[in-house]
Formats: C-alpha cells, structure tokens, sequence
C-alpha cells in the first residue's frame, strides 16, 4: 500500500504527460506542491479518481450485499446490506467452487502467456520485416475479428469431435482442448496494440545490434521484448481478463462439472429463472474478481512507471 | 520468459534520458557467439527440437487422421508441417518463423467457424431441419409406429441362435419365438415363469446384460406377429417387455417416398428438405439441404421488417460509434490523469478503476437493469430522491441508459489500452511542447493523441465493430426494448442489427440457423467494409 | 449410414463422424442395411458403456445422486452432466445429430414439440405403466399420439397468502383486491395489496391464470387434452381480459416495475398479503419465517382460473448410445414410487407417479396441485411462436404505453398468427 511505488520514483524521469522538466521524481516532488499549485497540478486527479471509483464501484455494492446476505436477490431491494453473514463464501467451496478457479487460472495463464508470445513474434515480424502479403495479412486479422461469432459455439464443437479422434487431447471436455481454442484468436486485436508499439522503437537500435553480430531472434528476445514489457504485460491482462470471463465457448467445450472454469460455474448460477442462487453467484463473482484485481496491482509496475519510457524514443 | 530477459536488462538500456533525437544508444548487448556459430548455438538446438517434436506430434497426428479416414485434417496436417519446417529451416523465410505459429492456430479455429458459418448460410440449418435426411427418415419411422389398440404388453424375452437374433413370449398359455424373417410360432419344451420365457431349446436367452450389449440390434427388431402383416410387429424399447406395433408411415427405399398405411397417401422428399404430400402435408422432421442464396434475400424480402429496418440501422451505428467515443474518451482521459507520477496512491486508483472490467459482463448488466428500474431502482429511489424516470421504458431514455451502461463496461478496457500505449511516448516530447508555450490541451491535441493512435486506432476500429454485434449488452440489459408498439416482430428502440437478427431467425418461433448465419454475414461484410476504409485511412498515421 | 452434417463441403471429416458413431455403438439407424457390421462388432457380453444424463444446475445434485444409485443396481456407468438451464434445450438439439449428445435430457415437458420436431428424441411406450402416472403429467409429454418423455413432476403457481395479512381469502380476484388495499390502509408495512411479477418484457405465465378465468386460453384444446394451433385468446373474450389488464395497470394494482426479484422480495418482507407465485419460492419464504397458505388464483372473469401445468421429465435421444438402459432408467428407474419420492423431497415438487404422490403430506404442495386444473402448457412448435408478442403487448397495455387495449390485443394476435404461419413455412 506503499503510495508511491520505488521502481516509479527512481526510474520515471520523464514519464509524465505533463511532467514538469527537470522536476526530481517522487517523494521531494510532493512535499514540495503545495496550495494552490497542488490543486492545479495533482489534488484535481483525486477528485476525478474518487469520483471515478464511485461511478465503478456503486454497482458493485449490490454483488458485494448479495454475496454477504444468505437469503438475498440481486436487485430485489435498495436495503444494501441488510444482513452481513459470510456463510455464502463457505458454501461456495462445497460447490466445487476452488476447482472451478484453479482451471480457470491454469488456462487464462497459459493462453495469456500464448498470446502473448505469438503476438508479439506477428508484431515483430510486421514492425521489422517488409515482405509480400504483409498489408493484406494485417488487413486481414483485423477483419477476422469482426467475423459474427453466432455459430461459433457449434462449429467449435464439431471441430472438436474430430480433432478427439486424432489428438484426444485437443478434442472435447479437455483443458488443453479449450486453451488451443483460445489460442486461435491470439493474432487479434491485440497483435495491433503490439504492432503499434514494436514501430515506436526505433530501427536503430535493432540495426546497431545486427552490426554486433546478433541475430534475429536475439534482436527480437533480448532487445526489442524488454523494451515494449508495458505492452505486453498490457495484452497479457487483457487476454488474461477476456478468457477468464469467457463461458460461451468454454462451456460448450468443457462438460464435466470437475473441469469447469469459474465463468461457467456462475454462468450456470446465473441461468437459473425462477430460484437463481444469487447470494451464491455474487460471493463467487466477488471472489473470482479478485485474482484479477491481485494481478493488475501486481503487474502494474510492468506497465507503467518508468522502466524503460525514457530509451524508447523515436 | 520475458521474467527471465528481464532482469539484466534495466542497467544495461539505461532510462530515462536518451536523446530523442539523433542515433539511439546503442544498448549493451551481452556477449553472444558470433553470427556464423549461430548454427551450433543452444537456440539453434532448441528450434531443432522445439520443431522436431512438433514434426513427431505431426507424424502422429497425419497417421491418426489416416486411420480414421479424416483426409481433410491428413491434408492439413501435410501441409501445416511443410510450411512449419520450411519456415524454420530456410534462412529466408525470416519473417514467416515468427508468423506461423500464430496463423495455424488462427487458421484452425477462427476460420473454420468461418466455414462453417458461410455453408450454413446456404442452408436450411433449423428447427425442422436439424440432421441429415437419414436421421429424418428413421426419426419419422420411429414416432410414427401405433401401438394396436387394445393389444396386450408381452413380457419378452431375447433369445439368440447364432448370428439370429429373435423374441420369445407367451401367447394363450404357450411358448412362441420368432425373429426378423419368422413370424411368431410356437415352440417345444420351453420353460416359463411367471409368464416370461425362461429358456428354450436350441436358443440361448440373453441376460440383461447381454441385451444391453446388443441394444442396437435388439431395439431394431421387429418380430411379425403372425403371416399378415396387417397383425402388426413385435418390438421392444427395454429388452423386457414387447408390444404390437404397426407403422402408421411406411419407407420405400426404392422410390424413396413415404407411404401412410391408413390413407394411402404418399410422401415424396421436397428441394426443402421435407416429405411432401401431394396436398402440400409436411411430414416433420424434415433435413438439412442447401437452399442457395435464398436466406440472404429473406431479411429484405420480409415485410414485417420493412418499416423498422431503417430505424434500427441508424441506431446500430449510432450506438456502435458512440460506444467507441465515449469509453475512448474517458478511458484516455483517466489513463492521463493517472499517468502523472505525483499522484499518490495512484497504484490503488487504477486498480479499483479496472473493476467493471473484473466482473462478468452479464452480472453488471442484470445489476444496471435492476439499479434502473422506473420505481425502485437505486437510481431513481437514492440517487434522483425518489424520482420517476422511465430509465429503460422511454425509447430515449433507453438509448442513453444503454450507451452509460456500456460506458461503465467499456471504459476500463480503454483505460488499460490507453495506459499501456502511453508509455510509449517520451515524456521529454511532450516537454518540449510545453516549453514552446503550449498549453496542456493543445500539446494534448497535437501531439499525444496522433502518437497514441499509432496504436490505438486499430483497437478503435475493432472496437466499433464489437459494439456493432454487441449482442449481450443489448439482450442482457433492455431485451431490445421498449418494444415498437404493435410492431409485426418483437424488436424494440434499442435493438441494433444483430439483436434484431436474433429476434427474427429465433424470437418468433422456430430457430433458423440458415438465416442467422446468413444475416450476420451480411452484417459482417458491412462492418467490414467500414473497419477496412477505416484502417485505410490510419494508414496516414502510421506507415503501413 | 449416417451421413454427415458437412456433407456439401467436407465428406471427409464426415466419414470419421459417422465412424465414430458406430465404433460406440450408437443406434437410431439401426434398420439402415449398412450398420449390421457396426452392430454384429457391439455383442459384448457385459453391461459396458455409459450412460449419459443431462440435466441442469438446479437438479444436478439429485440426480448425480440417482446416477450413482442406477450405477449400483445396474452396474452401468452413469455420467451426470451439468448444463446451464439456459442452454440446455438448444445445446441438445444441435449436439444431437452428431451422436456425441446424451441418452437421456431431464427437461419441461413444453420442450416435446420442438424436440419431436427435430427428430432428437424417440417415444417411449410406457405400456401399463401409463395408468400409474396422474393424466395430466402422461399427456403433457404426449405429442401427435405418441409419449416422449416419463414424468416426474408438476409444477404451477397459485396464490400465496401472507396468513398474518391475511386471515381468510376471498373467492374473486376483484375482491381480493379490495381486501389488500383494506390491508394496506390498516399496515403502514404493506404497501401493495397483492403483487405479480410482470418486469418490463411482461410475464404472461403469471398472467395466465388471469386471462383463464375470462375464458379466453391460448389455444383451442383437443377433447383428448392436446392442443390444436388454433389459437383461442382473441375476440371477445379477449378484449375482456386487455381491457382488465389496462385497469389493474391505471390502478397501479398492475406494475411492469415488479420484476420477480422485487415482487418476491416484497412479499418475504411482507410488504403485501398475496402474490401468485410458484413453489420454487415457497422455501425462501418459510426460511423468512412467514406463515403462507396456498390457494387457486381468484377467478378474475368469472370462470375458474387455470395456471398453466408445466410437467418436469426424461426424454430419450433418438440416438441414446445405449436405448435399452436409457429406457430401463427412465421407466423403471424413474418411475419407481422410490425414486419420485427420493426427486421429491429434493425439489419439493408434487410427483408425477400417484403412488408418490399420495403419500405427499405437506400442505403448500398439496395446496399447489390443488390449483393446478388440467391444462398443461402447450408443448407445440407453435407456441414458441407467442411468448414473444404476449409479453411485450401485456407489458404494453399494463404501463400504458398500448393506449388501446382491444386494439393492441387484436394486433398482437395477427402478429402471432403471421408468425405462426412463417414459421410453418
């Protein structure tokens, strides 16, 4: 909960949007603003923050009362938290709960991770390489995305019922099976965000490299990934957040109540008309927000703050 | 592995004040083995062996595929390891080793249900036409086999001799067995308890077991009863009890046609995938057939939509364009506000700011259409002090409560897309713009937001186009309403293209996959155009 | 042999479905002259295989706790698998013809239509069993003559009384009105003198027993029980029943705000001495500690007033891997006094096999089924076709935004026969 993170305050320079020129980082720079000049430089970015957190969170309250009331609807009533009982977070375990968040976990790493290498190798070779078919394969996967994905669920299931027959690792109710799934829409959306960063390092820097004697894929791992680490840690969340959500698909893939991901398990909480265990559903919704939240805190430092802004100028 | 580069990397590429201007520094590249040692280098051998147990998995897989005569995934196979291999040995293709992981598995999964859904747009794909014209004729066979009326349950028993299968039951006080090609006749020296054959000679009686084991062939059999097939078959559902069933509709395979054995009318197969009578009769279920181009017509063809089209299109792109602005802006805007390192705390402000996007999208919009409900929804009742507002029942109002809900979802993505693509751009060119005596909004315009579309503007595009199919939204939160009063289909103010598309091919009746598939192509072709001149268009920005 | 769903574009990939479908000894085409050889290599002697059961997230206890109870007596692997209620129907439907489906679905009985439609399910003859489930449960699930599914429960709502509102009820939906508003004057807790939910889209289920009473059904019903597409709800009668929808709404008595969240959530509070409602909502209100009496919903039009009976039940694939099991678990095992009685004391329901039924004591199931009249939701495609515009044009009248009710009620039922007949094709 430190409030000012070290790797920031020791390495951001000239991070800033508005960063003041040779302004010393961190610490000194707070006590320093003061009054009025405070206000008009930082004090106003917590009032918008907290007013932006208000706007977030209200609608959570709901799920957080739900989650704490055992007998609660959703939306049934503005008397927030009524009752406080934690007993829905006991039942959740006996529900298979903890299984259902360690598949969950295991495949949205492992496809963020995924995602994240192939991603980052398609940027590389667009941002570096010059080759036939590079503007229609680029023009290509943004439109890919666009493609309706109505039948998606059928045609994924079929798929699959063939592939069982030849890799049975990859065919239906496996986890590996749905991670390759996934791993299907790595060269997305994301490839662009990549893409885009990739071309803001300069040529020169891979070049001067080239000159010593590296080689392609030396250039690539050790000098162009650690520079463009905001990115990827970036497009690693965002893989890691949308497959963590996804039950669509993973529900028609994965049919044992064993092998279930949590975006399943709730979904199927939620689907329910008439007797929708709500209080159990929101427990579990809370809960299962928390790895992401963890992992934001926790990989935040990656993207912002200062490890690299400075050298990756154009 | 980007853990493990790491590490050594932050002394070596030193932060903060390489000249923007000018060569780069030249970063400290730890020693490596010269570039004509490559081939012996330890990467080299771990392509050889990443690639070659990809070439094993492959092998495996071409002669799996082979033993079960799935020639399409044998092909694929073939060439998926040729360009595998070739991409990774030729010292050309250098631009191709970093590219064919991604595209295979892309070429897999997302074009195949590309495919697919471009051949069920030719279909009748449906309720009514759900699987082949096999499936269609045992399924009509089966519902339609009478039970005669009044005749007596027979508790049965399976017997075999040899590859023969047949039934033995006990008829006025005997034993009598018959099979597929014998009608029932009365057998010697059986043994009976309790009105159920226990054993016959020169048959064996199967055990549950057995039966169960031989379900297929057991359920398929039908014992004549006697020499005139008017007396109807013997047949079983449960290996222990038999009745006497006659076929109400009868197959010709010859002619290919069913006959009704009551009324005598026959049923010839239609180019829609039916058994049709003379008289127009369906016999139902039919089967999947292609029907051309006909489900692309359909939507405009269709005069219930007519008036409402128009309407809805306006509004789908309205909605998608609007969706894409306002969580664009608010995202940048707070992903700047933070970008600021004298923000204390900040840290904890953008994780709670990522929280929308933490929880299921479905929840927040079950939430949202319960916090907006006219009467007691919390924001009427405690944010507007008991207010009135029709939130979700005005068209209008509707609208807006639709674009602040996708606000609410949508900004969080934004913002973490906008505070990665920031750190991108150097803090001292910004600097420079303020010393030139530009103010914070005019160094904004000029100069951080066209380095930030570099990007972001892709993202922008995809993201207008996942609003314009954002299908969940508008279900989950408004179900498309308020509905058009009297409207001749239930589509409502809010409903944009493909909610309408679903509220037609599936909201009304019977499910039309053929439809579906073939609208939402059509939907997609639109997009797409758009993305692309779009795309074509930030090509200004960003050298493509 | 079965022939591919890709036929047009991949008679391959085809070929190894069909493979894989006699290699587990998938029947359904068992009389097609090309599967003997599948079937003459299927003659194993012990029970082998699986038997796969569907069913959704609210009954998946119970029934993985039958599965391993069949499992015992049988000796036939029992697989009990999980899909969200919401999906389920559409996921069996598509997943079907591929063979890879279940052997058996636990559903609703308003599914038979689409299912017989599709050719998914296959009939069961239930022989002189039939005669040991209660009429109506046997006939929900029978369609064109034929049965497809064995029953195992019922289910309708009813009016539930708040008994410390409300001592005594009266027997037409008008004076019962009368009487809550009396309630809500006295009781500055209550604040509405009877709800039912109805949310933005409308409930036409929970306004049925309603539309019943004014003599007006949805559609015209065979002598034998079954529905005929003919749809009943227009004309006079009709009229009659929008015009008292657009009272109840202008009264306020009538609310598209209540939504089922909120109208059980007002009535556990006892913010009002009466909702109709069904017996999924009977726990929570006992756990709140409510003393409720279940009753037939008032007659509102004069006649008596019918909820719609909705049948809970086993259908069996048309292409069960295993048809002589599933059917043995479905008639025998399901069917047994035993197993209605061990499904009923999981979900509270009344069962379908009258043995069962008759050792039923509790008085709020009781009192359910003593509502229930014999009129079962219509289980035919056409249906399918209503819900749609019944909702929206009852939600229309009720908030007012339909300012003529006789109008509205007449467009709706042209809209609903145009789609009746586009959908017939």
């Amino acid at each position: 909960m430190a409030a000012i993170d070290p790797t920031v305050a020791s390495t951001t320079g000239g991070t800033g949007g508005t960063g003041d020129a040779g302004r010393p980082a961190g610490r000194v720079n707070d006590t320093r603003l003061r009054g009025r000049r405070w206000w008009k430089e930082v004090g106003w970015r917590h009032v918008v923050g907290v007013v932006v957190i208000v706007y977030c969170v209200l609608p959570l309250l709901y799920v957080l009362s739900a989650a704490l009331n055992p007998n609660g609807s959703l939306t049934g009533s503005n008397d927030l938290f009524s009752t406080v009982s934690l007993s829905n977070f006991g039942e959740l375990f006996g529900r298979g709960f903890g299984g259902w968040a360690v598949n969950s976990l295991v495949i949205c790493v492992v496809t963020a991770i995924g995602t994240v290498l192939m991603g980052a190798a398609a940027a590389y070779a667009f941002s570096r390489y010059r080759f036939r078919g590079r503007r229609s394969t680029l023009t290509g996967l943004l439109l890919v995305q666009m493609f309706p994905q109505m039948l998606a669920a059928v045609a994924i299931f079929l798929l699959l019922l063939q592939l069982k027959d030849v890799f049975p690792v990859l065919g239906l109710n496996s986890i590996p099976g749905l991670i390759a799934v996934y791993l299907g829409g790595a060269l997305g959306v994301n490839t662009f965000l990549l893409y885009g960063f990739f071309n803001t390092v300069p040529k020169e820097l891979d070049e001067a490299a080239r000159i010593d004697g590296a080689s392609h894929a030396q250039v690539f791992w050790t000098i162009i990934m650690p520079l463009v680490t905001p990115i990827l840690v970036v497009v690693g969340l965002l893989s890691f957040i949308s497959t963590y959500g996804e039950f669509f698909i993973a529900s028609t893939v994965l049919q044992s109540n064993s092998k279930f991901t949590l975006a399943i398990g709730l979904y199927q909480w939620a689907s329910d008309e008439r007797n929708a265990p709500w209080g159990l559903f929101a427990a579990g919704a809370v809960l299962a927000a928390i790895p992401v939240i963890l992992l934001f805190l926790f990989l935040q430092k990656y993207i912002v703050g200062g490890l690299t802004s400075g050298s990756v100028k154009g | 592995m980007t853990e493990q580069t790491l590490a050594p990397r932050s002394p070596d590429v030193a932060p903060g004040d390489g000249g923007s201007d000018g060569p780069a520094p030249r970063p400290t590249v730890p020693p490596r083995p010269e570039s004509h040692a490559r081939r012996f280098s330890p990467g080299w051998i771990a392509k050889l062996i990443l690639v070659g147990l990809v070439d094993a998995l492959g092998v495996y897989g071409i002669i799996a595929a082979a033993g079960v005569e799935s020639w399409w995934i044998v092909a694929f196979l073939v060439a998926a390891l040729a360009v595998v291999n070739w991409a990774y040995f030729s010292r050309r293709a250098v631009p191709a080793k970093y590219l064919v992981p991604g595209l295979l598995f892309l070429l897999v999964y997302q074009l195949f249900v590309m495919a697919y859904t471009g051949y069920i747009a030719f279909t009748n794909y449906g309720d009514g036409h759900n699987s082949t014209k096999s499936d269609a004729i045992s399924a009509i066979e089966t519902q339609n086999q009478e039970r005669l009326p009044d005749s007596p349950a027979f508790p049965v028993a399976v017997v075999t001799r040899g590859d023969e299968l047949g039934f033995a039951v006990v008829q006025d006080g005997k034993a009598e067995v018959g099979t597929a090609d014998d009608p029932l006749a009365p057998v010697d020296g059986a043994t009976v308890q309790a009105g159920k054959v226990t054993a016959v000679p020169g048959w064996t009686v199967l055990s549950f077991a057995d039966i169960a084991g031989r379900a297929e062939a057991v359920t398929a059999l039908a014992v004549p009863v006697s020499d005139d097939a008017g007396d109807g078959t013997l047949r079983t559902q449960n290996g222990s009890v038999a009745y006497v069933f006659s076929p109400v509709m009868q197959y010709d395979a010859k002619t290919d046609t069913f006959t009704n054995t009551k009324t005598g009318v026959t049923y010839t197969p239609s180019d829609h995938g039916n058994f049709v009578s003379a008289k127009g009769e369906k016999l139902e279920p039919g089967w999947r057939v292609t029907v051309g181009w006909e489900n692309f017509t359909t939507m405009f063809t269709d005069s219930r939509l007519s008036g409402i089209f128009l309407k809805v299109t306006l509004w789908t792109f309205a909605f998608a364009f609007l969706s894409v602005a306002t969580t664009f802006f608010l995202g940048l805007f707070l992903a700047l506000v933070f970008n600021d390192p004298r923000v204390r705390g900040r840290k904890i402000y953008r994780s709670l700011l990522i929280l929308p996007y933490a929880f299921p999208g479905f929840l927040a919009a079950l939430v949202w259409s319960g916090m907006l409900n006219s009467k007691f929804g919390f924001v009427n009742q405690v944010l507007l002090g008991g207010a009135n507002i029709d939130w979700l029942g005005d068209p209008w109002l509707a609208k807006l409560s639709v674009l602040g809900v996708n606000l609410w979802l949508g900004f969080p993505y934004m913002f973490l897309i906008c505070t990665g693509a920031l750190q991108s751009i150097p803090g001292d060119v910004m600097e420079s713009a303020r010393m030139d005596g530009a103010g914070a909004w005019r160094a904004f315009r000029s100069i951080t937001l066209p380095l930030l579309m570099v990007s972001v503007a892709p993202l922008l595009i995809s993201s207008f186009a996942f609003n314009f199919n954002n299908f969940t939204l508008i279900y989950l939160l408004t179900g498309g309403g308020p509905d058009f009063v009297g409207a001749p289909v239930p589509v409502g103010s809010t409903d944009i293209l493909i909610s309408m598309v679903y509220s037609v091919a599936f909201g009304t009746g019977s499910n039309d996959y053929g439809l579906a598939s073939a609208v939402s192509i059509l939907i997609f072709i639109v997009v797409g155009v758009i993305s692309w001149i779009g795309f074509r268009r930030t090509r200004t920005l960003e050298e493509l | 042999m079965r022939r591919s769903i890709f036929s047009a574009t991949a008679v391959a990939l085809g070929a190894a479905l069909a493979l894989t479908a006699c290699s587990s000894g998938d029947s359904g085409s068992g009389d097609k002259p090309s599967t003997p050889s599948a079937a003459a290599t299927t003659d194993a002697p012990k029970l082998t295989g699986t038997l796969t059961i569907w069913t959704d997230e609210t009954r998946i206890d119970v029934f993985k706790k039958l599965g391993q109870e069949y499992q015992q007596q049988s000796g036939v692997k029992v697989s009990v698998v999980q899909k969200a209620s919401a999906d389920i129907r559409a996921d069996f439907v598509k997943q079907e013809p591929t063979g890879q489906g279940p052997d058996i679905i636990i559903g609703a009985h308003d599914w038979t239509g689409q299912l017989v439609t599709n050719g998914t399910v296959q009939p069961i003859e239930l022989g002189d069993k039939a005669s040991e489930f209660s009429p109506v449960t046997v006939s929900a699930f029978t369609y064109d003559g034929q049965v497809y599914g064995v029953p195992y429960a019922i289910e309708n709502i009813a009016l539930v009384r708040n008994n410390k509102l409300a001592d005594s009820t009266p027997d037409s939906l008008d004076a019962l009105i009368a009487q809550g508003k009396q309630i809500e004057a006295k009781d500055s807790k209550v604040k509405y003198p009877f709800v039912v939910q109805q949310g933005k889209d409308g409930d036409p289920y929970h306004l049925y027993p309603l539309q019943t009473s004014f003599g007006a059904p949805v559609f015209k019903q065979n002598d034998d029980g079954s529905y005929t597409d003919t749809i009943a709800m227009g004309g006079d009668n009709g009229h009659k029943f929008a015009e008292y929808l657009a009272k109840l709404g202008k009264a306020g008595v009538l609310d598209t705000a209540i939504d089922s969240q909120k109208a059980t959530d007002a009535f556990s509070k006892g913010q009002t001495p009466y909702i109709i409602t069904g017996p999924w909502n009977t726990p929570a209100f006992k756990k709140a500690g409510l003393d409720i009496t279940v009753l037939p919903v008032p007659s509102a039009g004069g006649e008596k007033s019918n909820p719609f009976v909705g049948v809970q039940g086993a259908f069996i694939s048309a292409k069960a891997q295993n048809p002589i099991v599933a059917n043995d678990f479905v008639t025998n095992f399901l069917g047994s006094e035993a197993v209605q009685t061990e499904l009923y004391t999981a979900g509270q329901r009344m069962p379908a096999l009258t043995a069962a039924a008759d050792k039923v004591d509790d008085p709020i199931i009781k009192g359910f089924t003593a509502a229930a009249g014999t009129t079962p939701m219509p289980s035919i495609p056409a249906m399918d076709s209503v819900w749609a515009f019944w909702g929206t044009t009852e939600a229309q009248i009720i908030s007012g935004s339909a300012k003529n009710p006789d109008s509205a009620w007449d467009t709706m039922i042209k809209n609903i026969q145009a789609a009746i007949d586009k959908s017939k094709g």
